[in-house]
């Protein structure tokens, strides 16, 4: 069984700082992490593993400017990883759906496809619903964990107020809530390994062109970026007092009218 | 000349700062307050492979070097002076010598579940009577066919209270002393004669286990000689030069926490309608803090690199521990002076942090055993030989 999971980058969340009146993010240290939902992702993607003695494939959810996230991903424990190198590569959902179907093809199909269900830094969910989309799969978004029982995958969603278990036949995409498993730690060996490039795995990172993968005209990104911004300020709240049945009912009136308006 | 940190010593340092985030930072202040030794965050540590962070890959290690070990300590320092303590207790000396000076066997047997983090390591070097003048030691081996008989005890040793394998130095013949008459053992803290006396109740470190350890004809295999009958001294001294470099970098750690907390109080705090950041008498603090942590960690770095390069490095690394405890010391004192009252309490890590610096100037050889082996040094390239 070949496990596919897509992983993206963010700036570390423990070296940067808001200031909120300056309207500034300060990079205290320049340092990337994979995507807390991806990284669930690959930690589901490992425990089937560690069950079933999958394959663990790890590609990237958008261009990158180096190998980093994939080293450390086949350091936690991935078994290959394929970084994909264009100059000047620019690529939305759009573009990045096309090219790891291709991928997928190119590494000769793949039994289920596990992906964050969003970004921490964007908030991006496009990506699993697009990859099922275009491949023609079933999908389960926002699963709390997945595990593979006789071809098909058996995840836990939140529904409500509580948890249900949903069945997908295989191939499937599954994509994880951020904080849903307490993902691994790398190994020590593996990760001196693989960033000295030396032993078994160095060979577990490959580098594909990607116009090998699709052709130029389907490079052409349909969304363009422009800038980004603080949200608004959020607006203050109301101070309620009283006896607490008034303050219930004025609670109540309050909330309903902010609804309504 | 390039400075920059390379690639895996980068990510290195990334894994080690998960690590102590969820591992050790939520258990500092409970272990300090309680007297508790967390054992179950060494293990966690273990499985990870960091507790043979410089150790090769063939005995079990990660081969990250001296340097790895020196980014280990410092970024555990900066959470926890006590899982630091307990981290450098089981690498830097327990291991250490065995890696040093074992056999293949040895570190085959003893290295390798070590580096693992499978067991746990101690230096068994001090005595009630033997602290600086470590070569005063009292502890006796005596020879017994294939066995050494060793009678006596040892203090202050960190680690002692649960350690699986500890090294031991004793003396095999009180004739000769320091030079041929001591020797170091490699000894299972299970077997027969091995003895945990008492635990040390400290102002500092209380996440630490010191224990006085006593040794009533504690049957050790001559295979367990490490390196050659006589020559124990000497090596223990090796790991002890190893051991004061990654004490400095430590010291690095948390003197980090000293700067980073005066600067977080500074940008928040208010006085006279402003934050501290503007009163130059906290900016000054802040700028000599800073200053001397910079320094600290070129040298400690550098000292790593001799090490991991092959040099001589002895001197350097009495240097990184003397004046590394002590600018850890000064930073957290002046990051106290800066919370003003709240530093002194027990809601914020300065308290514990200042308690837990002063063990720096003392354990693994004062700050004046570090100035003796400084001028020993200087004053050998100058054809004198400094009498103790």
């Amino acid at each position: 069984m070949r496990i596919i999971v897509i992983l993206g980058r963010v700036l570390d969340p423990a070296g940067i700082t808001i200031n909120q009146r300056a309207g500034r993010i300060f990079v205290n240290r320049e340092e990337y992490v994979i995507q807390p939902a991806d990284r669930c992702a690959l930690e589901v993607a490992l425990r089937i593993k560690d069950a079933t003695a999958a394959e663990v494939v790890v590609l990237p959810r958008g261009p990158l400017p180096d190998d980093d996230i994939l080293r450390q991903a086949l350091a936690i424990g991935a078994d290959r990883a394929v970084y994909f190198t264009r100059e000047r590569f620019k690529a939305d959902e759009a573009v990045m759906v096309r090219l790891l179907e291709a991928a997928i093809d190119r590494l000769g199909g793949a039994d289920l496809v596990l992906t964050g269900a969003t970004t921490l830094d964007s908030g991006q969910g496009q990506l699993g619903p697009r990859m099922a989309a275009a491949l023609d799969w079933p999908q389960i978004l926002d699963a709390w964990q997945a595990e593979v029982v006789d071809g098909a995958v058996q995840a836990v969603r939140q529904d409500g107020t509580g948890y249900v278990t949903v069945e997908a036949a295989l191939p499937a995409v599954v994509t994880v809530v951020p904080g849903a498993v307490k993902p691994r730690y790398p190994d020590g060996v593996r990760l001196v390994n693989i960033y000295k490039n030396v032993g078994e795995i160095a060979a577990a990172l490959e580098r594909w062109e990607v116009t090998d993968l699709v052709g130029v005209d389907m490079l052409v990104p349909l969304v363009e970026r422009r800038g980004q911004d603080f949200p608004p300020p959020r607006e203050r709240g109301v101070r309620l007092s009283g006896a607490p049945d008034e303050v219930a009912v004025a609670a109540a009136q309050a909330l309903q009218k902010r609804m309504n308006g | 000349m390039d400075f920059t940190l390379s690639p895996e010593h980068q990510a290195l340092r990334r894994m080690i700062r998960e690590v102590v985030q969820n591992e050790v930072a939520p258990l500092a202040a409970e272990i300090d307050r309680h007297h508790i030794v967390p054992i179950e965050t060494m293990r966690k540590i273990g499985a990870t492979g960091l507790l043979g962070v410089c150790f090769p890959q063939k005995y079990g290690g990660m081969g990250a070097g001296e340097m790895g070990y020196c980014i280990l300590m410092e970024e555990v320092n900066k959470v926890c002076t006590s899982t630091g303590t307990n981290v450098g207790a089981h690498i830097g000396i327990g291991a250490m010598a065995i890696y040093l000076d074992g056999n293949e066997e040895q570190k085959r047997k003893y290295l390798t579940p070590l580096a693992r983090g499978e067991k746990f390591a101690a230096f068994g070097l001090t005595e009630s009577g033997a602290g600086s003048d470590a070569a005063a030691i009292r502890t006796r081996a005596v020879r017994e066919g294939d066995s050494w008989i060793l009678d006596g005890g040892k203090v202050f040793i960190t680690n002692g209270g649960y350690a699986d394998t500890i090294t031991i130095l004793a003396v095999t013949d009180p004739t000769l002393g320091a030079r041929g008459g001591i020797t170091a053992f490699i000894a299972e803290t299970d077997w027969k004669g091995f003895k945990v006396a008492r635990e040390e109740d400290k102002m500092g470190i209380r996440g630490t286990s010191t224990a006085e350890l006593v040794f009533e004809e504690l049957r050790v295999p001559h295979e367990n000689v490490l390196g050659k009958v006589g020559e124990g001294f000497i090596i223990f001294m090796k790991s002890l030069d190893m051991g004061r470099l990654t004490l400095g970098a430590a010291c690095i750690g948390g003197s980090e926490m000293a700067v980073d907390s005066a600067v977080r109080w500074a940008k928040t705090r208010q006085q006279y309608g402003e934050e501290l950041a503007h009163k130059q008498s906290v900016q000054w603090k802040i700028a000599n803090m800073a200053t001397e942590l910079e320094a600290l960690r070129s040298l400690v770095y550098r000292t790593a690199w001799l090490v991991d390069t092959g040099q001589p490095f002895s001197q350097l690394a009495a240097m990184c521990k003397l004046y590394g405890s002590e600018v850890a010391s000064r930073a957290i004192d002046m990051a106290l002076q800066i919370h003003g009252g709240l530093g002194f309490t027990r809601d914020f890590p300065l308290e514990r942090g200042f308690r837990d610096a002063r063990i720096g100037e003392i354990y693994e050889g004062t700050s004046e055993v570090q100035k003796i082996v400084i001028a020993n040094n200087i004053f050998r390239e100058h054809g004198v030989r400094v009498r103790p």
